[in-house]
């Protein structure tokens, strides 16, 4: 077993330098994360319907739309357990208000973490010290939590963000 | 594995507790040059244990919103007469990174009256709102204010020539127009590798410039006195002899659209009478010989004085006194 591990570790060795961007394994893990952001574009056709198209990032200020991803793999022969993915938010961007609101999140750089439904119940006091109820803008983190990725499994978790 | 008891409870306390915000604020948009950095962490157990694993880093460069926007920071019309005035305008960059604007003072607007001269255009160098000849920098050709950053806002001036032959109550409009240095256009519109840090610049929904207008309505106020005098004689007659009460009567009429400010009426007391003590009327009402307890002040050595202040147009003042024929 831990010779065929190997192996398939030297093997993604050789295809991470291959595309490195997509692969980012560190030594001896058998999961891979890969991040990418793209710009999510709004159109307008001629019959005055709306559509978006993700983009590669152009032109970008304050208002604009991302989607920030992360790509996992189990490239292992065995599958990994209690699988969490923990995403700051750059500080520059807030959760987009539309997010699912199913997403597990916190509010407080990590600390509690609930569902962004789950949020209406809590208020947070604001500059002036007046309470408020949160919105998607006051979180910091968002998290996914998968209960085990089968051997060769793979996947993709996505947030929108919005430039402040 | 069912963590969603924990979670909620964790949220129930969560309830009560105040946070304190970590994200800093920004007011409108972030600065043209931040770096967005995102990175996943995923931590997971497999047959050696509890491992962790990070994402490659993603940097998305926040490019430079070309936005701006222009006031006029007069609470209306100016009055103004022949000759220079002033009109004060807000220049403010709306966008994300620091720009200088190109100003243009257009004095020539559609329903003038009349037309001004544009002298300068200036800039509130000592921040204190109001032009200050000598100490405001005069913007040279090509007018163009310094770099503003974010936010930032800056107080303009435009001094004007107000031409010889104006009437009282003529109108006219001059407007302030300013334009982003690195270039304007319809929104969308991209100035490649010329935003902060070598970043693009894209217009904003403002197009990157903006005017505003400032008024001017001319007002000619013109002053007129008219002294008249009554005399009653001790025998119910109307002689000047001595013992004789003359009542002088001035009547200040002030035309015109604007007003007169320090309106003071003066008089002497003639030469072979006396002033006679506590006369001094304004408007039918009494005032004291007292300086400073009311607009009036008087004595036989200085004659009368009434302080109108600042008087608008329209107005008539009537102020009397009583002298006694010596």
């Amino acid at each position: 077993m831990n010779t065929f591990k190997k192996m398939v570790a030297a093997l993604l060795v050789v295809s991470s330098s291959a595309i490195p961007l997509t692969a980012h394994a560190q030594s001896g893990s058998p999961v891979a994360l890969s991040g990418d952001v793209m710009a999510v574009e709004t159109s307008v056709d001629d019959a005055g319907n709306t559509s978006t198209q993700l983009v590669e990032p152009g032109v970008i200020v304050p208002g604009d739309r991302l989607v920030f991803g992360t790509d996992y793999a189990n490239s292992g022969d065995e599958p990994v357990e209690n699988f969490v993915v923990t995403n700051p938010l750059p500080s520059a961007v807030r959760l987009a208000p539309d997010a699912d609101p199913e997403l597990t999140v916190s509010i407080d750089g990590g600390e509690t973490w609930g569902t962004i439904s789950s949020l209406s119940a809590v208020t947070i006091a604001d500059e002036d010290g007046a309470m408020r109820p949160v919105t998607n803008a006051d979180v910091t983190h968002v998290r996914w939590t998968l209960a085990s990725i089968a051997p060769g499994e793979s996947g993709r978790l996505e947030y929108p963000a919005i430039i402040r | 594995m069912d963590t969603q008891n924990i979670k909620n409870s964790l949220f129930a306390v969560s309830v009560v507790t105040v946070f304190t915000l970590s994200a800093p604020a920004y007011a409108d948009g972030v600065s043209a040059g931040t770096l967005i950095e995102n990175t996943a962490t995923a931590t997971y157990e497999d047959g050696d244990g509890p491992q962790t694993v990070d994402s490659n880093t993603v940097v998305v460069r926040v490019d430079e919103l070309l936005d701006v926007t222009v006031t006029s920071l007069d609470g209306g019309p100016i009055g103004a007469a022949p000759g220079e005035a002033i009109l004060t305008y807000e220049v403010t960059n709306q966008g994300n990174g620091p720009e200088a604007y190109e100003l243009t003072a257009n004095p020539a607007v559609a329903g003038n009256d009349f037309d001004t001269v544009i002298v300068n255009i200036a800039v509130d160098t000592n921040g204190n709102g109001t032009y200050d000849a000598g100490v405001d920098e005069i913007l040279t050709a090509p007018e163009t204010t310094q770099v503003l950053e974010a936010d930032e806002a800056l107080t303009v001036f435009v001094i004007v020539t107000v031409p010889d032959g104006v009437t009282d109550g003529q109108a006219s409009d001059v407007e302030l127009t300013a334009e982003a240095a690195t270039g304007t256009g319809a929104p969308g519109t991209v100035f490649a590798g010329q935003g902060v840090d070598g970043g693009d610049a894209i217009v904003g929904t403002t197009g990157a410039d903006d005017s505003a207008t400032g008024s001017l309505i001319v007002g000619i106020t013109t002053v007129d006195l008219t002294k008249s005098v009554s005399v009653l004689d001790p025998f119910g007659g109307d002689s000047a002899v001595p013992g004789s009460i003359a009542t002088f009567t001035i009547v200040a009429t002030v035309s015109g659209s604007g007003s007169v400010d320090d309106l003071i009426v003066t008089d002497a007391i003639p030469e072979g009478t006396t002033y006679s003590d506590e006369t001094i009327t304004l408007d039918g009402g009494s005032l004291t010989d007292v300086s400073g307890d009311d607009a009036g002040e008087g004595s036989d050595s200085s004659g009368i004085s009434v302080d109108l202040g600042t008087v608008a147009g329209g107005t008539v003042r009537t102020v009397t006194f009583d002298v006694t024929i010596d």
